[in-house]
């Protein structure tokens, strides 16, 4: 692992904790009709990094990385081939009992939720096997209720809720053993703009208010930069970057890309070069950090046949792969320098 | 211990109240599906009973004999199905092959705690248990059998035997999901039919080693079969009692072992459903 922002961690505030973690998974592949050639697939590579109390981290890489077996790994449902996890000092699939009762875990894909019950009914299943007291249920129902909005379907059968009240729902229920470290495996996929924002401001009053350490992966370079105050990015099974976002833009550039529809050719955008086409519309990039989207715009209001435009960051793949350009650079400027 | 046993109750309560929530959220519906299950029930009984009535017994039991073996069976069959009927904790194989065991592994429960009260359907799943009883009153009373307290603890020692073994025999072969999932829940499922339709039948006459085979190493015989010969006829007998209980404790041991060895399986390998080529594995 390379150019990663070393993190100061104090054994007593540690809330996760993976040391030199090593996860693989073998495979047989068919090369021909009758051969078969065993591939071993990296799912982890010596990753280590640690997460302490009150952090909220994004992990977040392409489909693939890693990110799902980390949580797995972290959640003890997997045991590393080499390497260490820690979650409170325990290992979580020795002690899958006691690190149980101070994590909750959320897995973009599925549900916690009884299909064929009320929302309620999950709750207050959740109630009874995770013995939360009375006076903690009614106050994080209560939250819930207000910050989530989990109220408007309370009384609504699982299998009828849209996907943003399941996800809404599910969060809230994640939540209701009031745990000190939170696993968010993809809490935003699939959301509309304005659930994925009020997810997001809920992550962040929870991460402010009580200290919540949140984990929260995601292949959506616009989520990262909103949520977390720190950011890991894994790439191949590799840990490629520890650190801030100001520091990852240091290290990247900030890339956006500009998507505009025109009709006719692609016109000359100053400050910003042209990429390609997507869905019929040109792209561009451009740097936020040596151009002002003022400027872009200025640009923009030039051309009078546009009819629609839209802004984001790079996609996560264009980071990670700018990062992995500028260390070969920089690599080769050291080797150089050295002969 | 004490604490178990509380958090067990505690649990069972919540599952028999979720278990009524959904019986009265539609109530048509459910009484259509309970019905259906009882004719099922009683259909699946009916090619035995028949035969026995005709023919004034078979397998070397009497008609009435056939009734209470059948009132046995029934009774133990819907006790164990109220008890791990629900959410597929009698199929496990479905459970492991499916990812439900990422579910379980997320709560901070014990597994064999999880196991043992989720399946809990005391109002919905009760419809095998009414029947073996009303079956087995009948029975009972056109037998000349004498009620002693033992004969009702032999009885009770039965029915923990024949839901120890299905139950064991569910987890034993269902452990292999964690190899090969869609595999393990055709065969798993095959082994559970097969104690459902064999288990009622009378096995008497035929070859020792067969009968032998049907009472260890695919124990059929000792669902109802042998707990019927013996609360019958020959009550208290050594072989009866002891047969029952290695054979139960062997099954058991193997299923620990098996379970424990396919979830360190999974914490290794995890559990694939489909092959590298597409295939379902």
């Amino acid at each position: 692992m390379q150019n990663i922002a070393a993190t100061d961690t104090k054994k007593w505030d540690t809330v996760v904790e993976l040391s030199g973690v090593t996860k693989y998974f073998d495979q047989n592949r068919p090369v021909s009709l009758f051969k078969r050639e065993k591939h071993r697939i990296f799912a982890l590579q010596d990753v280590t990094f640690s997460l302490k109390k009150g952090e909220f981290a994004a992990y977040a890489g392409p489909n693939g990385a890693g990110k799902s077996t980390t949580f797995k790994l972290l959640s003890g449902m997997l045991c590393p081939q080499t390497g260490s996890v820690r979650l409170f000092g325990m290992d979580p699939n020795k002690s899958r009992i006691p690190v149980m009762r101070r994590v909750g875990i959320l897995f973009g894909n599925r549900s916690e939720l009884w299909w064929d019950h009320p929302v309620r009914a999950s709750f207050e299943w959740k109630k009874a096997v995770w013995d939360i007291d009375n006076a903690t249920y009614d106050r994080v129902c209560d939250e819930m209720r207000e910050l989530l909005g989990i109220g408007d379907f309370w009384n609504s059968f699982a299998r009828e809720l849209s996907l943003g009240q399941r996800m809404r729902a599910n969060l809230a229920l994640t939540l209701l053993h009031e745990p000190e470290l939170v696993l968010l495996d993809e809490p935003t996929l699939g959301l509309d703009v304005l659930a994925k924002r009020q997810m997001i401001e809920f992550l962040k009053k929870i991460n402010r208010d009580k200290q919540v350490t949140l984990l929260v992966t995601s292949h959506d370079m616009d989520d990262l930069t909103e949520m977390a105050n720190r950011i890991l990015l894994i790439n191949s099974g590799h840990l490629a970057f520890d650190g801030d976002y100001e520091q990852l833009i240091r290290m990247t550039g900030d890339n956006r890309i500009i998507k505009l529809a025109v009709k006719g050719e692609a016109p000359t955008l100053s400050g910003a070069s042209y990429v390609g086409m997507e869905d019929g519309k040109h792209l561009y990039r451009y740097d936020a950090s040596q151009t002002s989207v003022a400027q872009i715009f200025g640009s923009i209001s030039q051309i009078p046949s546009v009819d629609d435009v839209e802004l984001r960051h790079e996609a996560i793949e264009q980071v990670i792969a700018k990062l992995y350009q500028n260390w070969a650079k920089a690599s080769a400027l050291a080797n150089h320098s050295q002969i | 211990m004490a604490d178990n046993l509380r958090n067990v109750l505690r649990l069972w309560k919540l599952y028999a109240r979720m278990d009524l929530n959904w019986l009265l959220q539609d109530r048509v519906n459910v009484i259509i599906v309970i019905l259906s299950e009882t004719l099922s029930n009683l259909a699946s009984m009916a090619g035995v009973l028949l035969l026995a009535v005709r023919f004034g017994g078979v397998g070397g039991l009497s008609a009435d004999e056939v009734l209470f073996m059948l009132g046995f069976f029934e009774l133990a069959d819907g006790l164990g199905w109220m008890l791990f009927g629900n959410y597929n904790v009698i199929h496990i194989s479905r459970r492991i092959g499916r990812g439900q065991v990422d579910h379980m592994l997320i709560q901070p429960r014990p597994l064999w705690m999880q196991l043992l009260t989720e399946g809990f359907m005391p109002f919905s799943g009760c419809h095998g248990l009414i029947i073996g009883i009303i079956l087995t009153v009948i029975s009972v009373s056109g037998l000349n059998i004498t009620l002693t307290p033992v004969w009702f603890l032999l009885l009770v020692y039965y029915l923990i035997i024949h839901i120890v073994l299905r139950l064991s025999q569910s987890v034993l072969y269902g452990s292999m999901a964690f190899w090969k999932p869609v595999a393990c829940e055709e065969i798993s499922t095959m082994i559970l039919d097969l104690n459902n339709q064999l288990g009622k039948f009378p096995l008497f006459g035929l070859p020792k080693p067969f009968t032998a085979l049907l009472h260890t190493v695919l124990p059929i015989g000792l669902l109802a079969y042998l707990p019927a010969l013996a609360l019958l006829r020959e009550l208290g007998k050594e072989t009866e009692l002891a047969l029952p209980f290695l054979v139960a404790g062997v099954f058991v041991t193997a299923a620990l072992v098996c379970f424990q060895k396919g979830l360190k399986h999974y914490a290794k390998y995890s559990c694939n459903r489909y092959k590298e080529m597409g295939h379902r594995c």
